[in-house]
């Protein structure tokens, strides 16, 4: 399995290269990988069903005890075939949607990492594998989204999905490191084997679905959804609808199992889901962009994925797959469809589109039974994994089980009702009636002479169409696929059968109710649309996320004006009161007294003194030289105390030291004026004499409690015994810099090395020119 | 400078120029066992080319010596590195020392360490880095070196 | 241990901190030389008392040795102290010379961010307002 993941990054990294060379059949080259993935997807299938799920690890970070594992059953299989099988289908297609542009290299290129880190995503077993990949899936959708770089409405949508889902992706990390320390392991399998409990599992829980919910677009974290659109269609068909956005409906299938018996759980997941599937439908039916259209169409379906796996029923679950794969097969021919009409008519506005249904009536019959499907009509795969829905929803027994059945039969009406508004818009007659902008009265409606969409173009969506009439009218193909991932996220197999007619019951009267009243909701469509212009706009999402952008730049530029205004000496006394006062008060609390004493010694009195004496003569100096001098002076008071503390190598080392550094003073400043210049002080002396007395009583309190704090005996103990046995010389001190502790030697000579030359090259260097001088000296050589 | 040179000072440097540089060589080999060492004794270098330069400007200095000192640099690292390589080299930790006997017939048996290459390294470096800043501050003469025409 | 060594160390410090504080670049170096100056010291005194040198042989069994760690850890930072004293100086001069002026400006860039801050925050009075 690392080995197929791994291709998917080695063929990317070739395929920029090639491309130059083979033009847009590159996408046929790069269709090779997911295709050489599903096929070996096929053939671990018939393994598992006999040998169980297939592991495979490898030590990542062995220091941290990080194992990176795969696993593959039948829920990931489920996944596989739409990320691979799918992926086929739109490298297929993108090699007919694009030209040859310079791009497609890049987008081929990007596309197949996407392909592999999706792979990843639902074989890692490891959660923080699993971020990794899921964090891969948010850049690289970001990479595509912006991949026409020109285009500011790309860039702009690129980076709210980037920041939404990147947002959502760190509180699950959070998550999942709770979690992870909760249950004492990374592993997903053992995780949901073994659930820990208490309080913290609520926030970690908290926390994933927040991740899950920003990466399924589900309200309010929706908005970055639409805003994709802008995406070239192969992406929009393949990450932002049948793959990328389900790894959140995923990661809340892989957990509810384990989960849903948690307080916050079900209902979070479900009132998540049931709202994100009524608005989206409702905003669906406004949309007069078919992207768009569809757009919140994905969002409705994922929030009905979502609601399925949340309730956790075992029919749910059962039915949530089936929806999985269901919309991925639907989605994607439609997305495909907006893809070769906007291609070939250069509009996706369904106002002006017009005349379709008889330029290319195979097109728009075969657009009619994929929208079939998603709305739920026999005898279609849609239609079969809405009977489940409805069949599961219905018996829940839980108390509020009627009322979100009811809410989605609602949504299914209007799921009905904007896939006719979609054909209709599409392939139907122009609907001059719609327009009320000026600008498209008067025109033609686009798409009677549109050209006609080659074979290849439409291959894939034939093949999609294909699928879920097949499907449908044959559910026995699929269904030990979906038995097979129902088992592998429950644990129990099951002796529930997919099948197109379940007889009269509630789950077929519920479908009914929903065609109807969507064909009825469709048929009005006039009043739905003037009843919703009129009706009090709610608050989007859009706006929600601008001002939350707009209002964390404005609170940075407040609080970077405010901390950082340019003066160094307030820096510096942040600085410096910050050192006094965080270490300060703890010292205060439990500091330990040494035994104390005057001064060793009347000599130290004596030379004590003068230090102290030169040092503050030197703060109020006004000459120059004067100031070094005395500073010097201070320097050979060190040398002194030295001395008397037994450190003679430390007495030389000073005193040359002081003898040189005055020497280097003076040759420094002989060309500066002699007295300090005195520049106009902004801030009062006192501020700073305050700050500097108070930098003095630390480092006295500190001083003492460093000396009373000590419990241990000095480690130099052992520096005295082996001085000679190792160091072989008798000066303990030299013996330290040079052999034990030589290594900090080794790093001081490089230290003063470079200063040196930095000293040198300070002194020496030139302005850099302006460029107006640089051009002038270029003349100059000229003439 | 050069107008306003004192005799007095030029003798007094010139008797005292290889008195300090012979103290800076006692002090780095004798620095294992007495006080001193590579930096003490650099440093003493440092000043003698230091009263050098003080006495009679830069060209005394490059009078003095002729090898830039940046030179002195370099070769003060490659002793350092080198001495840490070798017991690495043989199977030691980096800078394990090592200790050497060596017979020098006439003056009779001299044990040291192998630090002492070390230790000639830091030496060096000290008293490259000093002359370095001496030389570069020394001949800096305040004005922009922009403005200073070739 | 004698209150005078930390009183040493704590008057070096503070001064060195007034100089710190200062806006004149030279003031600032000779701030930090004396800085320099009491963390040395610090490392001595928090090192031990005071004894006979640490060379084999200059002491008998029974004498109290100085501490030789503190002492060769000093010893590294007085020379790197020196190291860095050089190279400011050469900053100073270079900023003497390019300037005429001894003096440390605010930095341009941060006074703009302030001033945009500025901006912000007074919108944001007249907003609650």
């Amino acid at each position: 399995m690392f080995v197929l993941i791994l291709s998917f990054a080695l063929v990317a990294a070739l395929l920029p290269g090639v491309a130059s060379l083979l033009g847009r059949r590159v996408f046929y080259v790069a269709a090779l990988v997911p295709t050489g993935a599903f096929i070996w997807g096929v053939w671990a299938y018939s393994q598992i069903a006999t040998t169980g799920p297939l592991i495979e690890q490898a030590a990542w970070v062995p220091q941290l005890g990080l194992t990176l594992g795969l696993r593959f059953d039948g829920f990931a299989f489920l996944m596989l075939s739409l990320v691979a099988g799918i992926g086929v289908l739109v490298f297929v297609y993108a090699g007919s949607y694009f030209h040859t542009e310079p791009i497609i290299g890049r987008f081929a290129a990007t596309l197949l990492l996407f392909a592999g880190s999706m792979l990843g995503l639902v074989l890692s077993d490891n959660l923080l594998a699993l971020f990794m990949f899921w964090e891969l899936t948010s850049i690289t959708s970001y990479l595509l989204i912006s991949i026409e770089d020109n285009k500011a409405a790309a860039r702009t949508g690129a980076l709210q999905a980037l920041l939404m889902t990147g947002m959502g992706g760190l509180a699950m990390l959070g998550g999942f490191v709770l979690l992870g320390e909760a249950a004492d392991t990374y592993s997903m399998a053992e995780l949901l084997a073994r659930p820990p409990s208490g309080s913290v599992v609520n926030v970690a829980l908290l926390l994933v679905l927040i991740g899950a919910f920003t990466k399924s677009a589900q309200v309010p974290f929706h908005s970055w959804l639409p805003r994709a659109m802008n995406a070239p269609t192969p992406v929009s068909s393949y990450l932002h609808s049948a793959t990328m956005v389900t790894a959140g409906v995923y990661l809340v299938a892989r957990f509810t199992p384990a989960f849903a018996e948690y307080s916050l759980w079900r209902p979070l997941v479900i009132t998540f889901g049931l709202t994100t599937m009524l608005l989206g439908a409702y905003r669906s039916l406004r949309q007069h962009d078919l992207k768009l259209l569809l757009a919140y169409g994905t969002i409705s379906q994922l929030g009905l994925m979502m609601l399925l796996f949340g309730v956790g029923t075992k029919e749910s679950i059962f039915a949530g797959c089936t929806l999985l794969l269901a919309h991925g097969i639907f989605k994607a021919a439609l997305f495909m469809l907006v893809g070769i009409i906007d291609h070939q008519t250069h509009t996706r506005d369904l106002r002006v589109l017009g005349g379709l249904h008889t330029q290319w009536p195979v097109v728009a019959v075969t657009a009619g039974i994929v929208a079939a499907s998603m709305a739920g009509i026999p005898p279609l795969f849609g239609f079969l994994a809405k009977e489940e829905a409805l069949a599961a929803l219905g018996e829940t027994g839980f108390a509020w089980g009627a009322l979100v059945l009811l809410g989605v039969v609602v949504g299914s009406s209007l799921t009905v009702a904007y896939s006719a508004r979609f054909v209709w818009g599409a392939f139907g007659p122009r609907q001059v009636t719609m327009i009320r902008d000026q600008d498209y009265v008067g025109n033609e409606a686009v798409g009677e002479q549109a050209p006609k969409p080659s074979n290849m173009f439409l291959a894939p969506v034939f093949v999609l169409a294909a699928l879920t009439v097949v499907f449908g009218v044959l559910p026995w193909l699929v269904d030990p696929m979906i038995a097979r991932a129902y088992e592998s996220l429950v644990g129990k197999s099951t002796d529930h059968h997919l099948a197109l007619w379940h007889g009269f019951g509630q789950a077929l009267a519920l479908s009914a109710v929903a065609i109807g009243a969507g064909c009825a909701l469709f048929w009005r469509r006039k009043r739905i649309e003037e009843l919703q212009e009129s009706m009090p706009r709610v608050p989007s999402a859009q706006r929600g996320y601008d001002r939350t952008v707009k209002g964390l730049l404005e609170v940075a530029d407040a609080v970077t004006g405010f901390v950082q205004h340019g003066s160094l000496p307030i820096y510096l006394g942040v600085i410096l009161l910050t050192m006094i006062v965080l270490p300060g008060v703890p010292l205060l609390r439990d500091s330990v007294m040494p035994d104390l004493w005057f001064a060793d010694s009347p000599m130290q009195v004596v030379v004590g003194f003068i230090m102290v004496v030169c040092a503050c003569a030197a703060a109020v100096a006004r000459r120059r030289f004067a100031a070094v001098i005395l500073v010097g002076a201070v320097g050979y008071g060190m040398a002194a105390l030295f001395v008397m503390q037994g450190a003679p190598d430390l007495a030389i080392t000073q005193l040359l030291i002081e003898t040189l550094g005055v020497a280097v003073f003076v040759l420094a400043f002989r060309h500066l004026p002699a007295d300090f210049v005195r520049p106009k002080l902004r801030g009062s002396q006192v501020a700073r004499i305050a700050v500097a007395a108070l930098a003095g009583l630390f480092i006295f309190g500190f001083t003492l409690f460093a000396i009373g704090a000590r419990t241990e005996p000095s480690i130099s103990g052992e520096y005295l015994d082996k001085a000679y046995s190792e160091g072989g010389g008798h000066n303990v001190v030299n013996v330290i810099v040079v052999d034990f502790r030589g290594f900090d030697t080794m790093g001081e000579i490089v230290m003063l090395a470079v200063a040196a030359l930095g000293v040198a090259a300070i002194v020496r260097a030139k302005r850099a020119p302006t460029t107006a001088e640089a051009e002038s000296s270029a003349t100059e050589v000229e003439v | 400078m050069t107008q306003r040179r004192s005799v007095i000072l030029d003798l007094c440097v010139q008797a005292e120029f290889h008195t300090l540089l012979l103290l800076s060589l006692y002090l780095l080999f004798a620095g294992h066992n007495q006080p001193g060492g590579g930096f003490a004794g650099g440093l003493v270098a440092s000043c003698a080319f230091g009263l050098r330069f003080v006495a009679g400007g830069g060209q005394a200095l490059s009078r003095s010596i002729s090898i830039p000192p940046t030179t002195f640099l370099g070769v003060g690292m490659l002793f350092a590195i080198l001495t840490g390589c070798v017991s690495l080299l043989s199977g030691h930790e980096f800078l394990e020392s090592a200790i050497l006997s060596v017979d020098l017939m006439v003056i009779g048996k001299v044990k040291t360490s192998s630090v002492l290459f070390f230790d000639i390294g830091v030496y060096l470096v000290v008293l490259g880095m000093s002359l370095l800043v001496l030389e570069q501050l020394g001949e800096a003469d305040g004005s922009d070196p922009d403005e200073v025409q070739p | 241990m004698s209150v005078l060594s930390a009183l040493i160390v704590a008057v070096l410090f503070a001064v060195g901190v007034y100089l710190l504080l200062q806006r004149t670049l030279s003031r600032i170096i000779l701030g930090l030389a004396l800085m320099g100056h009491s963390a040395n010291l610090l490392l001595m005194v928090v090192g031990g008392r005071a004894g006979k040198a640490p060379i084999i042989g200059a002491f008998g069994p029974n004498d109290t040795v100085a501490d030789p760690l503190p002492q060769a850890l000093a010893l590294t930072a007085i020379v790197i102290s020196f190291g860095i004293i050089a190279f400011l100086l050469a900053l100073a001069y270079r900023s003497w010379v390019l300037t005429e002026n001894d003096e440390v400006e605010d930095d341009l860039e941060d006074a703009r961010i302030a001033q945009l801050g500025e901006a912000e925050m007074r919108r944001w009075w007249r907003r609650s307002e």
